[in-house]
């Protein structure tokens, strides 16, 4: 915990002085820019030597089907979480759907290592405290880049640590078994990643602009289940 | 970080709905025109698989294909905003040039990703005077996964329909780049844009 709290104020710090030293005006809608910019280029050099490196191992030593196990265990925590977030914003269609996912998943899917739930045609909700934040009227404030973690908002940091408390795997009383499976979950999200990472590199002219606006579009629109509010 | 996902089954889509047929029907509605274009695309990839490693090829299917259904021009004003009307006619023609090479590499790029993708096509309610309307359709990928991307269409001046946007799991295409667009200029100015999207380019 210490080490982890050493590790974000050293990336915060880093950020701060390297915000400081660029001369950008800060977006409207993104007050906290320079110092976002910094800690977005912490990231990509912390990415670049050691996470995509580890990421890129795993994705090349681990069998296909078992890759794919391992992202549905994750998928079905994750529901997990969904049918808390349906049930905070009185969605009783998707309650039903994610509740009964868990329920299929984690019996006949042996734990979530099958996804038998999608080919019935049960969709995943895809909700969390965030988009329930989001869905009483609470809007996203300030556009944050957190260290090692990316695009978030201020809404969307309380609803991190929010979901982390119903989170089935951050909450296994086993330490070992815990933290091994929240390190595997962070490979297998960053491995997920690798397509896109490509396109982007091939479609942004500015990373940090483009994640930005991807991240805060996407959001508005998983809060609206959607819909779109009519362009400007 | 997630975005990334997003963008990418976006971009698989787009361009997956972008392939048209060679034979054009008479002007076609744009639901019929987005299916057919999917549809085509999905089996090209399918017979040809080989197509993907062949970058000429690829590029010269989607430039043939691709480019006559979008209004490549209504594109770039949209995602210059009110920063259209500060380029001069000259620099928009470039910007209108080069905003298009750059989506039909990236679309090119997104290609690969596009395989073993089925496409959902949501009913389409329109009236026959409408002359702008929204497309939906859902990319499902092998994880189960459904990606919603939505074309925004209009009818130009030929009577046929072209799209202008693409919205993929929500972000627009559009908005994306004028965020983009936007702070170069207001930093840099117009011309630097067209220096920074040819540099992309080359």
């Amino acid at each position: 915990m210490k080490i982890r709290l050493l590790c974000a104020a050293t990336a915060l710090t880093a950020s701060l002085l390297t915000g400081c030293a660029s001369f950008r005006n800060a977006a409207p809608g993104d007050p906290l820019e320079p110092v976002n910019r910094g800690v977005h280029s912490f990231n990509s050099t912390f990415d670049h030597y050691l996470f995509k490196p580890i990421a890129k191992g795993y994705d090349a030593a681990v069998p296909n089907p078992v890759k794919r196990g391992v992202s549905n265990v994750f998928q079905n925590a994750s529901d997990v979480q969904s049918v808390v977030n349906d049930a905070l914003q009185l969605k009783g269609q998707k309650f039903a759907d994610d509740f009964g996912r868990v329920i299929i998943n984690s019996t006949v899917g042996i734990g979530g290592i099958f996804d038998v739930a999608t080919p019935m045609g049960i969709e995943r909700g895809n909700e969390d405290f965030g988009q329930t934040l989001g869905y009483w009227g609470i809007g996203s404030g300030p556009y944050l880049v957190l260290p090692f973690l990316g695009p978030s908002s201020a809404r969307d940091v309380v609803g991190r640590y929010a979901d982390g408390k119903i989170d089935p795997i951050s909450n296994l009383s086993s330490v070992p078994v815990r933290n091994s499976l929240m390190a595997l979950r962070v490979v297998d999200t960053r491995v997920s990643l690798f397509p896109a990472e490509a396109l982007m590199a091939q479609a942004a002219l500015d990373q940090y602009t483009f994640l930005r606006s991807a991240y805060l579009q996407r959001r508005q629109s998983l809060v609206l289940d959607g819909k779109r509010p009519k362009d400007e | 970080m997630k975005i990334l996902k997003w963008v990418s089954g976006a971009l698989a889509g787009v361009v997956a709905a972008s392939v048209l047929s060679n034979v054009a029907a008479a002007q076609p509605a744009p639901d019929a025109l987005v299916k057919s274009l999917a549809s085509e695309v999905t089996t090209v990839l399918k017979n040809d698989p080989a197509i993907l490693s062949n970058a000429a090829k690829l590029r010269d299917l989607i430039e043939t294909r691709l480019i006559p259904n979008f209004n490549f021009q209504h594109m770039t004003q949209l995602a210059m905003g009110r920063n259209w009307g500060k380029a001069s006619p000259d620099q928009q023609t470039a910007l209108t040039r080069e905003f298009q090479t750059l989506l039909v590499r990236t679309y090119s790029g997104a290609l690969a990703n596009f395989r073993n993708n089925t496409i959902d096509y949501r009913p389409l309610r329109m009236q026959t005077t409408d002359t702008d309307v929204t497309v939906k359709t859902v990319v499902n990928q092998a994880n189960g996964q459904g990606i919603p991307i939505d074309y925004s269409m209009e009818k130009v001046a030929d009577g046929s329909w072209k799209a202008y946007d693409v919205v993929v799991a929500g972000v627009s295409l559009v908005t994306n780049y004028r965020e983009e667009f936007n702070s170069v200029v207001r930093d840099q100015g117009v011309d630097a844009l067209i220096k920074q999207l040819q540099a992309k380019n080359r």
